[in-house]
Protein backbone atom coordinates (compact mmCIF):
# COMPACT_ATOMS: atom_id res chain seq x y z
CA UNK A 1 0.00 0.00 0.00
CA UNK A 2 1.34 3.56 -0.93
CA UNK A 3 1.14 5.93 1.49
CA UNK A 4 2.11 8.70 -0.85
CA UNK A 5 1.92 8.46 -4.16
CA UNK A 6 3.27 12.00 -6.39
CA UNK A 7 2.40 12.59 -9.85
CA UNK A 8 3.98 14.95 -12.54
CA UNK A 9 3.93 17.82 -10.01
CA UNK A 10 4.92 21.23 -11.72
CA UNK A 11 5.85 24.71 -10.19
CA UNK A 12 7.08 27.94 -11.69
CA UNK A 13 8.26 30.89 -9.78
CA UNK A 14 8.12 33.56 -12.32
CA UNK A 15 10.42 32.39 -15.22
CA UNK A 16 11.86 29.63 -13.32
CA UNK A 17 10.71 26.53 -13.18
CA UNK A 18 11.52 25.00 -9.35
CA UNK A 19 9.69 21.69 -10.35
CA UNK A 20 9.45 20.66 -13.90
CA UNK A 21 8.34 16.56 -13.64
CA UNK A 22 8.27 15.25 -10.00
CA UNK A 23 6.73 11.63 -9.40
CA UNK A 24 7.66 8.89 -6.98
CA UNK A 25 5.57 6.57 -4.88
CA UNK A 26 6.26 5.95 -0.87
CA UNK A 27 4.79 2.81 0.71
CA UNK A 28 3.49 2.92 4.25
CA UNK A 29 6.24 2.56 6.76
CA UNK A 30 8.58 3.65 4.58
CA UNK A 31 11.65 6.15 4.85
CA UNK A 32 11.99 7.88 1.29
CA UNK A 33 14.89 9.89 0.75
CA UNK A 34 14.71 12.80 -1.29
CA UNK A 35 17.67 13.73 -2.90
CA UNK A 36 19.87 16.34 -4.55
CA UNK A 37 22.08 19.52 -5.01
CA UNK A 38 20.66 22.79 -3.25
CA UNK A 39 18.05 24.60 -5.66
CA UNK A 40 17.49 21.12 -7.29
CA UNK A 41 13.53 21.47 -6.09
CA UNK A 42 13.85 19.31 -3.13
CA UNK A 43 11.85 21.85 -0.73
CA UNK A 44 9.20 23.11 -3.14
CA UNK A 45 8.39 19.23 -3.90
CA UNK A 46 7.69 18.43 -0.34
CA UNK A 47 5.70 21.59 0.19
CA UNK A 48 3.49 20.09 -2.68
CA UNK A 49 3.21 17.12 -0.56
CA UNK A 50 1.98 19.04 2.67
CA UNK A 51 -0.30 20.95 1.22
CA UNK A 52 2.07 24.34 2.04
CA UNK A 53 2.42 24.98 -1.80
CA UNK A 54 -0.06 24.87 -4.80
CA UNK A 55 1.39 23.09 -7.72
CA UNK A 56 0.67 23.99 -11.10
CA UNK A 57 0.40 20.99 -12.41
CA UNK A 58 0.33 17.31 -11.22
CA UNK A 59 -1.22 15.61 -8.29
CA UNK A 60 0.03 14.34 -5.00
CA UNK A 61 -2.11 12.21 -2.66
CA UNK A 62 -1.33 11.69 0.95
CA UNK A 63 -3.20 8.43 2.62
CA UNK A 64 -5.62 9.15 0.56
CA UNK A 65 -5.96 13.11 0.76
CA UNK A 66 -5.69 15.72 -1.66
CA UNK A 67 -2.89 18.04 -0.24
CA UNK A 68 -4.48 21.07 -1.88
CA UNK A 69 -8.27 20.18 -1.30
CA UNK A 70 -8.51 18.24 2.00
CA UNK A 71 -5.53 20.52 3.93
CA UNK A 72 -7.43 20.82 6.77
CA UNK A 73 -7.51 16.60 6.90
CA UNK A 74 -4.19 16.78 6.23
CA UNK A 75 -3.00 18.71 9.24
CA UNK A 76 -4.31 15.81 11.58
CA UNK A 77 -1.86 13.22 9.96
CA UNK A 78 1.35 14.95 8.31
CA UNK A 79 3.82 16.84 10.79
CA UNK A 80 5.98 18.89 8.96
CA UNK A 81 9.72 20.29 10.12
CA UNK A 82 10.63 23.23 7.79
CA UNK A 83 14.03 24.39 7.00
CA UNK A 84 14.89 27.27 8.77
CA UNK A 85 11.60 28.51 10.85
CA UNK A 86 11.71 30.03 14.03
CA UNK A 87 9.43 30.46 17.27
CA UNK A 88 7.96 32.30 19.67
CA UNK A 89 11.73 33.68 20.55
CA UNK A 90 10.90 34.02 24.29
CA UNK A 91 8.57 31.12 25.17
CA UNK A 92 10.62 28.18 26.80
CA UNK A 93 10.99 24.02 25.02
CA UNK A 94 8.32 23.11 27.22
CA UNK A 95 5.39 26.13 26.56
CA UNK A 96 6.26 26.17 22.81
CA UNK A 97 5.40 22.17 22.70
CA UNK A 98 2.82 22.01 24.93
CA UNK A 99 1.19 24.68 22.72
CA UNK A 100 1.37 23.00 19.35
CA UNK A 101 0.43 19.97 21.17
CA UNK A 102 -2.63 21.59 21.69
CA UNK A 103 -3.30 21.86 18.31
CA UNK A 104 -3.97 17.82 18.14
CA UNK A 105 -6.80 15.78 18.77
CA UNK A 106 -4.27 13.12 20.62
CA UNK A 107 -0.78 14.47 20.92
CA UNK A 108 2.26 12.93 22.13
CA UNK A 109 3.67 13.26 25.90
CA UNK A 110 5.19 16.46 26.29
CA UNK A 111 7.79 15.52 28.59
CA UNK A 112 8.89 12.46 26.47
CA UNK A 113 9.00 14.06 23.91
CA UNK A 114 11.12 16.39 24.76
CA UNK A 115 13.39 13.67 25.82
CA UNK A 116 13.51 11.95 22.86
CA UNK A 117 14.52 14.89 21.25
CA UNK A 118 17.29 15.17 23.81
CA UNK A 119 16.08 19.02 25.08
CA UNK A 120 15.28 17.58 28.78
CA UNK A 121 18.02 19.40 30.55
CA UNK A 122 16.79 22.81 28.57
CA UNK A 123 12.73 21.80 29.18
CA UNK A 124 12.85 26.06 31.17
CA UNK A 125 15.16 27.70 28.19
CA UNK A 126 13.18 30.37 26.11
CA UNK A 127 13.27 29.27 22.41
CA UNK A 128 15.82 32.79 21.86
CA UNK A 129 18.49 31.10 24.35
CA UNK A 130 18.89 27.67 22.48
CA UNK A 131 21.67 26.88 20.05
CA UNK A 132 21.20 26.18 16.53
CA UNK A 133 20.98 22.46 16.71
CA UNK A 134 18.80 22.88 19.97
CA UNK A 135 16.29 24.52 18.27
CA UNK A 136 16.67 21.89 15.40
CA UNK A 137 15.70 19.50 17.86
CA UNK A 138 12.71 21.13 18.98
CA UNK A 139 11.46 22.00 15.77
CA UNK A 140 11.57 18.33 15.08
CA UNK A 141 9.58 17.49 18.30
CA UNK A 142 7.50 19.65 17.05
CA UNK A 143 6.91 18.09 13.96
CA UNK A 144 6.00 14.89 15.82
CA UNK A 145 4.17 16.20 18.46
CA UNK A 146 0.60 15.24 17.06
CA UNK A 147 1.10 11.56 16.38
CA UNK A 148 1.43 12.01 12.74
CA UNK A 149 1.02 9.35 10.33
CA UNK A 150 3.04 10.53 7.68
CA UNK A 151 5.94 12.88 8.58
CA UNK A 152 8.30 15.59 6.07
CA UNK A 153 11.92 15.84 7.66
CA UNK A 154 13.20 18.72 5.93
CA UNK A 155 17.36 19.24 6.43
CA UNK A 156 16.72 16.76 9.34
CA UNK A 157 20.08 16.84 10.90
CA UNK A 158 21.66 20.10 9.15
CA UNK A 159 23.44 21.95 12.07
CA UNK A 160 23.70 19.27 14.59
CA UNK A 161 26.64 17.78 16.27
CA UNK A 162 27.36 13.95 15.49
CA UNK A 163 25.84 12.92 19.09
CA UNK A 164 22.83 14.93 18.41
CA UNK A 165 22.72 13.39 15.04
CA UNK A 166 22.63 10.08 15.60
CA UNK A 167 20.14 10.50 18.79
CA UNK A 168 18.02 12.07 16.05
CA UNK A 169 18.52 9.03 13.66
CA UNK A 170 17.59 6.79 16.29
CA UNK A 171 13.99 8.70 16.81
CA UNK A 172 13.95 8.60 13.09
CA UNK A 173 14.34 4.68 12.92
CA UNK A 174 11.85 4.26 15.98
CA UNK A 175 9.69 6.36 14.14
CA UNK A 176 9.92 3.32 11.75
CA UNK A 177 8.93 0.40 13.81
CA UNK A 178 5.79 2.20 14.52
CA UNK A 179 4.72 2.06 11.12
CA UNK A 180 4.83 6.16 10.45
CA UNK A 181 5.91 6.98 6.88
CA UNK A 182 9.08 9.66 6.63
CA UNK A 183 9.91 11.88 3.62
CA UNK A 184 13.44 12.98 4.46
CA UNK A 185 14.91 15.75 2.52
CA UNK A 186 18.69 15.91 2.72
CA UNK A 187 22.03 16.10 0.89
CA UNK A 188 24.25 14.41 3.89
CA UNK A 189 24.83 10.87 2.22
CA UNK A 190 25.46 9.02 5.76
CA UNK A 191 21.99 10.08 7.02
CA UNK A 192 20.23 8.28 3.37
CA UNK A 193 22.37 5.29 3.82
CA UNK A 194 21.42 4.24 7.09
CA UNK A 195 17.94 5.61 7.23
CA UNK A 196 16.48 5.41 3.59
CA UNK A 197 14.80 2.39 2.32
CA UNK A 198 14.50 4.39 -0.93
CA UNK A 199 15.71 7.55 -2.48
CA UNK A 200 14.35 9.74 -5.02
CA UNK A 201 17.36 11.63 -6.63
CA UNK A 202 16.27 14.87 -7.92
CA UNK A 203 17.75 17.23 -10.47
CA UNK A 204 17.08 20.73 -11.73
CA UNK A 205 13.54 19.99 -10.85
CA UNK A 206 13.17 16.08 -12.20
CA UNK A 207 13.55 12.98 -10.75
CA UNK A 208 16.77 11.35 -12.27
CA UNK A 209 15.87 7.93 -10.65
CA UNK A 210 14.12 6.21 -7.59
CA UNK A 211 15.42 3.17 -6.28
CA UNK A 212 17.61 1.75 -2.66
CA UNK A 213 20.84 3.91 -2.08
CA UNK A 214 22.60 0.55 -2.93
CA UNK A 215 20.43 0.41 -6.14
CA UNK A 216 21.66 4.25 -6.95
CA UNK A 217 25.08 3.28 -6.25
CA UNK A 218 24.69 0.69 -8.73
CA UNK A 219 22.84 2.27 -11.40
CA UNK A 220 25.52 4.54 -11.53
CA UNK A 221 27.42 1.85 -12.83
CA UNK A 222 30.82 3.09 -10.97
CA UNK A 223 33.37 0.50 -10.90
CA UNK A 224 35.22 -0.69 -7.60
CA UNK A 225 38.67 -0.42 -7.27
CA UNK A 226 41.69 -2.28 -4.94
CA UNK A 227 44.98 -0.17 -4.36
CA UNK A 228 47.96 -1.26 -3.01
CA UNK A 229 51.67 -0.45 -2.13
CA UNK A 230 54.47 -2.51 -3.84
CA UNK A 231 58.28 -1.69 -4.07
CA UNK A 232 59.87 -1.50 -6.48
CA UNK A 233 58.81 -2.30 -9.91
CA UNK A 234 55.77 -4.00 -10.53
CA UNK A 235 55.12 -6.66 -13.56
CA UNK A 236 51.50 -5.71 -14.34
CA UNK A 237 51.56 -8.94 -16.49
CA UNK A 238 50.63 -10.87 -12.61
CA UNK A 239 46.80 -9.71 -13.43
CA UNK A 240 46.56 -10.74 -17.27
CA UNK A 241 44.23 -12.62 -17.73
CA UNK A 242 42.81 -13.08 -14.12
CA UNK A 243 38.66 -13.26 -14.39
CA UNK A 244 36.88 -9.97 -12.83
CA UNK A 245 40.07 -7.77 -13.48
CA UNK A 246 39.10 -4.74 -15.84
CA UNK A 247 42.14 -2.32 -15.72
CA UNK A 248 45.28 -2.38 -13.47
CA UNK A 249 47.38 1.36 -13.61
CA UNK A 250 50.87 1.32 -11.95
CA UNK A 251 51.59 4.87 -11.09
CA UNK A 252 55.75 4.12 -9.51
CA UNK A 253 54.49 2.35 -6.26
CA UNK A 254 51.18 2.28 -6.10
CA UNK A 255 48.95 -0.41 -8.00
CA UNK A 256 44.83 0.91 -8.42
CA UNK A 257 43.25 -2.42 -9.98
CA UNK A 258 39.71 -1.80 -11.24
CA UNK A 259 37.20 -4.93 -11.20
CA UNK A 260 34.02 -6.44 -10.61
CA UNK A 261 33.06 -9.22 -7.76
CA UNK A 262 34.50 -9.49 -4.82
CA UNK A 263 37.59 -7.81 -5.85
CA UNK A 264 39.64 -7.60 -2.58
CA UNK A 265 39.86 -11.58 -2.95
CA UNK A 266 40.57 -11.86 -6.82
CA UNK A 267 43.52 -9.13 -6.53
CA UNK A 268 44.55 -10.83 -3.06
CA UNK A 269 44.44 -14.46 -4.25
CA UNK A 270 46.68 -13.48 -7.67
CA UNK A 271 49.09 -11.71 -5.70
CA UNK A 272 49.76 -14.26 -3.14
CA UNK A 273 49.97 -17.31 -6.10
CA UNK A 274 52.41 -14.52 -7.71
CA UNK A 275 54.37 -14.34 -4.85
CA UNK A 276 54.32 -10.21 -5.06
CA UNK A 277 54.73 -8.77 -1.73
CA UNK A 278 52.34 -5.56 -0.96
CA UNK A 279 51.56 -3.11 1.78
CA UNK A 280 48.26 -0.86 2.38
CA UNK A 281 46.02 -2.56 0.41
CA UNK A 282 42.73 -0.93 0.29
CA UNK A 283 39.03 -1.61 -1.29
CA UNK A 284 37.60 1.92 -2.69
CA UNK A 285 33.27 1.23 -3.25
CA UNK A 286 31.66 4.09 -5.01
CA UNK A 287 29.66 5.58 -2.45
CA UNK A 288 26.47 7.01 -2.78
CA UNK A 289 28.25 10.95 -2.90
CA UNK A 290 30.06 9.34 -6.49
CA UNK A 291 27.03 8.13 -7.68
CA UNK A 292 25.53 11.01 -7.02
CA UNK A 293 28.23 13.07 -8.91
CA UNK A 294 28.11 10.25 -12.01
CA UNK A 295 24.17 10.55 -12.34
CA UNK A 296 23.87 14.58 -11.76
CA UNK A 297 27.45 15.71 -13.03
CA UNK A 298 27.55 17.85 -9.91
CA UNK A 299 28.50 17.56 -6.29
CA UNK A 300 26.04 17.53 -3.70
CA UNK A 301 26.67 20.77 -1.87
CA UNK A 302 27.14 22.29 -5.24
CA UNK A 303 23.83 25.01 -6.22
CA UNK A 304 22.44 23.89 -9.76
CA UNK A 305 21.19 26.76 -12.16
CA UNK A 306 18.01 26.58 -10.81
CA UNK A 307 17.16 28.39 -7.63
CA UNK A 308 14.48 27.43 -5.18
CA UNK B 1 -3.86 2.54 -4.36
CA UNK B 2 -2.84 4.44 -1.61
CA UNK B 3 -3.54 3.68 2.24
CA UNK B 4 -6.47 5.97 3.30
CA UNK B 5 -7.35 7.64 6.33
CA UNK B 6 -10.68 8.99 7.71
CA UNK B 7 -11.23 12.51 7.35
CA UNK B 8 -11.31 13.68 10.73
CA UNK B 9 -12.00 17.60 11.37
CA UNK B 10 -10.30 18.06 14.60
CA UNK B 11 -10.85 21.90 15.34
CA UNK B 12 -7.98 23.36 18.08
CA UNK B 13 -10.16 23.85 21.04
CA UNK B 14 -10.72 26.25 23.84
CA UNK B 15 -7.32 25.20 25.34
CA UNK B 16 -5.36 25.81 22.22
CA UNK B 17 -6.72 29.14 22.54
CA UNK B 18 -6.38 30.06 25.98
CA UNK B 19 -2.65 28.72 25.72
CA UNK B 20 -1.80 31.19 22.43
CA UNK B 21 -3.08 34.10 24.30
CA UNK B 22 -1.22 33.15 27.20
CA UNK B 23 1.65 32.97 25.14
CA UNK B 24 1.18 36.18 23.75
CA UNK B 25 0.73 37.75 26.71
CA UNK B 26 4.37 35.91 27.70
CA UNK B 27 6.27 37.28 24.25
CA UNK B 28 4.60 40.87 25.42
CA UNK B 29 5.69 40.55 29.40
CA UNK B 30 8.68 39.27 28.49
CA UNK B 31 9.53 41.79 25.68
CA UNK B 32 9.98 44.32 28.67
CA UNK B 33 9.79 47.55 25.96
CA UNK B 34 6.45 46.15 24.70
CA UNK B 35 4.92 47.30 28.54
CA UNK B 36 7.05 49.99 28.96
CA UNK B 37 6.18 52.05 26.32
CA UNK B 38 2.01 51.89 26.19
CA UNK B 39 2.01 51.76 29.75
CA UNK B 40 4.27 53.16 31.52
CA UNK B 41 4.82 56.16 28.66
CA UNK B 42 1.32 57.56 28.83
CA UNK B 43 0.97 57.54 33.09
CA UNK B 44 4.57 59.33 33.04
CA UNK B 45 3.47 62.04 30.78
CA UNK B 46 0.21 62.28 32.70
CA UNK B 47 1.75 62.13 36.23
CA UNK B 48 3.85 65.36 34.99
CA UNK B 49 1.43 67.22 33.33
CA UNK B 50 -0.71 66.52 36.59
CA UNK B 51 1.81 68.01 38.83
CA UNK B 52 1.72 71.13 36.44
CA UNK B 53 -1.01 72.97 35.48
CA UNK B 54 -3.58 70.22 35.05
CA UNK B 55 -5.53 71.56 38.27
CA UNK B 56 -6.81 74.69 36.90
CA UNK B 57 -10.71 74.53 37.14
CA UNK B 58 -12.97 74.78 34.45
CA UNK B 59 -16.48 77.09 34.18
CA UNK B 60 -18.21 73.60 33.43
CA UNK B 61 -16.75 72.31 36.80
CA UNK B 62 -13.84 70.21 35.07
CA UNK B 63 -10.09 70.78 35.13
CA UNK B 64 -7.82 71.35 32.21
CA UNK B 65 -6.64 67.36 33.75
CA UNK B 66 -10.05 66.26 33.23
CA UNK B 67 -10.91 67.48 29.51
CA UNK B 68 -7.17 67.99 27.79
CA UNK B 69 -4.99 65.68 29.44
CA UNK B 70 -6.99 62.28 30.31
CA UNK B 71 -8.15 62.34 26.53
CA UNK B 72 -4.88 62.27 25.49
CA UNK B 73 -3.47 60.25 27.87
CA UNK B 74 -6.21 57.08 26.77
CA UNK B 75 -5.30 57.77 23.66
CA UNK B 76 -1.63 57.38 23.86
CA UNK B 77 -2.69 54.29 25.68
CA UNK B 78 -4.28 52.83 22.39
CA UNK B 79 -1.92 54.47 20.30
CA UNK B 80 1.31 52.89 21.60
CA UNK B 81 -0.08 48.99 21.66
CA UNK B 82 -2.24 49.53 18.10
CA UNK B 83 0.28 51.64 16.49
CA UNK B 84 3.68 50.54 17.78
CA UNK B 85 3.53 46.90 19.64
CA UNK B 86 0.97 44.90 17.89
CA UNK B 87 2.38 45.47 14.04
CA UNK B 88 6.23 44.78 15.28
CA UNK B 89 4.85 41.12 16.82
CA UNK B 90 2.74 40.54 13.71
CA UNK B 91 5.99 41.47 11.65
CA UNK B 92 8.19 39.63 13.93
CA UNK B 93 6.04 35.83 13.38
CA UNK B 94 5.78 36.47 10.04
CA UNK B 95 9.48 37.61 9.17
CA UNK B 96 10.30 34.79 11.58
CA UNK B 97 8.67 31.82 10.00
CA UNK B 98 6.38 31.46 12.80
CA UNK B 99 3.19 32.06 11.14
CA UNK B 100 4.32 29.70 8.30
CA UNK B 101 4.81 26.89 11.19
CA UNK B 102 1.49 27.24 12.53
CA UNK B 103 0.45 26.74 8.84
CA UNK B 104 1.47 23.48 8.70
CA UNK B 105 -0.40 22.48 11.77
CA UNK B 106 -4.15 22.23 12.71
CA UNK B 107 -3.86 25.67 14.13
CA UNK B 108 -4.68 28.25 11.90
CA UNK B 109 -2.69 31.71 11.67
CA UNK B 110 -5.37 33.31 11.98
CA UNK B 111 -5.51 32.55 15.29
CA UNK B 112 -2.46 34.09 16.11
CA UNK B 113 -3.94 37.46 15.04
CA UNK B 114 -7.44 37.05 17.33
CA UNK B 115 -4.85 35.65 20.17
CA UNK B 116 -2.71 39.19 19.78
CA UNK B 117 -6.04 41.02 19.96
CA UNK B 118 -7.29 39.73 22.63
CA UNK B 119 -3.65 40.66 24.27
CA UNK B 120 -4.17 44.28 23.26
CA UNK B 121 -7.38 44.64 24.78
CA UNK B 122 -5.87 43.05 27.37
CA UNK B 123 -2.87 45.32 27.47
CA UNK B 124 -5.11 48.08 26.98
CA UNK B 125 -7.66 47.35 30.08
CA UNK B 126 -4.32 47.02 32.14
CA UNK B 127 -3.58 50.54 31.10
CA UNK B 128 -7.17 51.87 31.14
CA UNK B 129 -7.28 50.88 34.68
CA UNK B 130 -3.79 51.99 36.02
CA UNK B 131 -4.09 55.37 34.25
CA UNK B 132 -7.72 55.87 35.95
CA UNK B 133 -6.81 55.09 39.39
CA UNK B 134 -3.77 57.14 39.17
CA UNK B 135 -5.67 59.83 37.83
CA UNK B 136 -8.77 59.62 40.27
CA UNK B 137 -6.77 59.03 43.15
CA UNK B 138 -3.78 60.78 42.80
CA UNK B 139 -5.36 63.90 40.78
CA UNK B 140 -8.55 63.83 42.21
CA UNK B 141 -9.84 63.69 38.60
CA UNK B 142 -13.47 63.68 37.40
CA UNK B 143 -15.12 60.43 35.37
CA UNK B 144 -16.12 61.94 32.31
CA UNK B 145 -19.50 63.57 32.02
CA UNK B 146 -21.19 61.56 29.52
CA UNK B 147 -19.44 57.96 30.47
CA UNK B 148 -20.70 56.17 28.13
CA UNK B 149 -19.94 57.95 25.49
CA UNK B 150 -16.31 58.03 26.51
CA UNK B 151 -16.62 54.62 26.60
CA UNK B 152 -17.57 54.01 23.00
CA UNK B 153 -15.44 56.54 21.82
CA UNK B 154 -12.42 54.88 23.80
CA UNK B 155 -13.32 51.32 22.16
CA UNK B 156 -13.68 53.12 18.91
CA UNK B 157 -10.46 54.68 18.86
CA UNK B 158 -8.73 51.24 20.18
CA UNK B 159 -10.31 49.90 17.11
CA UNK B 160 -8.75 52.55 14.36
CA UNK B 161 -5.51 52.54 15.97
CA UNK B 162 -5.57 48.36 15.57
CA UNK B 163 -6.67 49.00 12.33
CA UNK B 164 -3.89 51.37 11.26
CA UNK B 165 -1.48 48.78 13.10
CA UNK B 166 -2.97 45.61 10.63
CA UNK B 167 -2.06 48.52 7.78
CA UNK B 168 1.43 49.22 8.95
CA UNK B 169 2.33 45.15 9.49
CA UNK B 170 0.55 44.36 5.80
CA UNK B 171 2.43 46.67 4.34
CA UNK B 172 6.07 46.98 6.15
CA UNK B 173 9.00 44.47 4.76
CA UNK B 174 10.99 44.16 7.64
CA UNK B 175 10.57 44.46 11.52
CA UNK B 176 12.79 46.39 11.80
CA UNK B 177 10.81 48.56 9.22
CA UNK B 178 7.74 47.87 10.58
CA UNK B 179 8.82 49.44 14.31
CA UNK B 180 10.05 52.45 12.60
CA UNK B 181 6.55 52.93 10.31
CA UNK B 182 4.69 52.59 13.83
CA UNK B 183 6.97 55.29 15.41
CA UNK B 184 6.63 57.87 12.94
CA UNK B 185 3.11 56.46 12.46
CA UNK B 186 2.37 57.64 16.32
CA UNK B 187 4.74 60.59 16.42
CA UNK B 188 3.59 62.21 12.95
CA UNK B 189 -0.36 61.74 14.32
CA UNK B 190 0.52 62.48 18.06
CA UNK B 191 1.73 65.51 17.09
CA UNK B 192 -0.65 66.54 14.79
CA UNK B 193 -2.91 65.54 17.11
CA UNK B 194 -1.67 67.76 20.05
CA UNK B 195 0.49 65.21 22.17
CA UNK B 196 2.86 67.71 22.18
CA UNK B 197 0.41 70.92 22.95
CA UNK B 198 -3.11 71.93 22.47
CA UNK B 199 -3.74 72.48 18.75
CA UNK B 200 -5.36 75.44 19.65
CA UNK B 201 -2.38 77.40 18.54
CA UNK B 202 -1.78 75.08 15.40
CA UNK B 203 -2.57 76.67 11.06
CA UNK B 204 -5.95 75.81 10.60
CA UNK B 205 -4.68 73.11 7.89
CA UNK B 206 -2.23 71.55 10.23
CA UNK B 207 -5.27 71.02 12.41
CA UNK B 208 -8.04 69.80 10.24
CA UNK B 209 -5.22 66.73 9.38
CA UNK B 210 -4.54 66.59 12.56
CA UNK B 211 -8.26 66.15 13.95
CA UNK B 212 -8.71 63.66 10.57
CA UNK B 213 -6.63 61.39 11.54
CA UNK B 214 -7.29 58.81 14.01
CA UNK B 215 -4.97 59.99 17.05
CA UNK B 216 -6.67 63.60 17.37
CA UNK B 217 -10.11 62.78 16.09
CA UNK B 218 -9.69 60.14 19.08
CA UNK B 219 -8.52 63.39 21.56
CA UNK B 220 -10.98 65.60 20.52
CA UNK B 221 -13.93 62.87 20.74
CA UNK B 222 -12.98 61.81 24.27
CA UNK B 223 -12.45 65.46 25.52
CA UNK B 224 -16.29 66.34 24.45
CA UNK B 225 -17.37 63.09 26.40
CA UNK B 226 -15.36 63.63 28.88
CA UNK B 227 -17.20 67.73 29.07
CA UNK B 228 -20.49 66.09 28.92
CA UNK B 229 -20.88 67.40 25.22
CA UNK B 230 -21.47 65.24 22.15
CA UNK B 231 -18.65 64.05 20.09
CA UNK B 232 -18.51 66.32 16.67
CA UNK B 233 -19.63 63.83 13.98
CA UNK B 234 -16.52 64.78 11.88
CA UNK B 235 -14.13 63.07 14.36
CA UNK B 236 -16.54 60.05 15.05
CA UNK B 237 -16.36 59.55 10.71
CA UNK B 238 -12.62 59.88 10.36
CA UNK B 239 -12.34 56.88 13.34
CA UNK B 240 -14.87 54.89 11.13
CA UNK B 241 -13.21 56.17 7.55
CA UNK B 242 -9.55 54.91 9.44
CA UNK B 243 -10.94 51.54 10.28
CA UNK B 244 -12.28 51.07 7.13
CA UNK B 245 -10.02 52.17 5.12
CA UNK B 246 -6.97 50.70 7.11
CA UNK B 247 -8.64 47.07 6.74
CA UNK B 248 -9.79 46.67 3.17
CA UNK B 249 -6.13 47.75 2.86
CA UNK B 250 -4.56 45.35 5.17
CA UNK B 251 -7.22 42.58 3.85
CA UNK B 252 -5.43 43.17 0.32
CA UNK B 253 -2.11 43.20 1.40
CA UNK B 254 -1.23 41.27 4.27
CA UNK B 255 1.08 38.44 3.34
CA UNK B 256 1.57 35.12 5.92
CA UNK B 257 4.98 34.57 4.62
Amino acid sequence: MNAIEVQGLHKRYGDTVAVDDVGFDVDEGEIMGILGSNGAGKTTTVEMIAGVRRPDRGTANVLGLNPTADTAALRQILGMQLQESHLHASLTVTELVRLYASFYPDPADVPRLIESVGLSEKSKTRFEKLSGGQQQRLSIALALVGKPRVVILDELTTGLDPQARRRIWALVEELKTEGVTIVLVSHLMEEVERLCDRVTLIDAGTVVATTTPSGLIARAALAQNVTFRVSGTFDRAVFAGVAGIDDVEVDDETVTVTGEGDLLQTVGSTLVSAGVVVTETRLHQPTLDDAFVALTGRRLDENSEEAA
Amino acid sequence: MTATVAPTRHRPGPRSWSLLVVSELKMVIRDTSGLVIPIALPVLIMVMNGIGTGSEVLPNGLTVFDVYLMPLVLTMIVATIGVINMPSFLSYYRKAGILKRLSVTPANPLMILVAQVITSVIQTLVGLTLAMAIALTVFDANLPTSLWTAVGVFALSAVAMYAVGMLIAALSPTPNATIAIGLIAFFVMGAAGGMFGTIDGFPEPVRAVGEALPFGASVQAMSTAWAGETPELKHVIALLVAIVVSAVVAGRYFRWQ
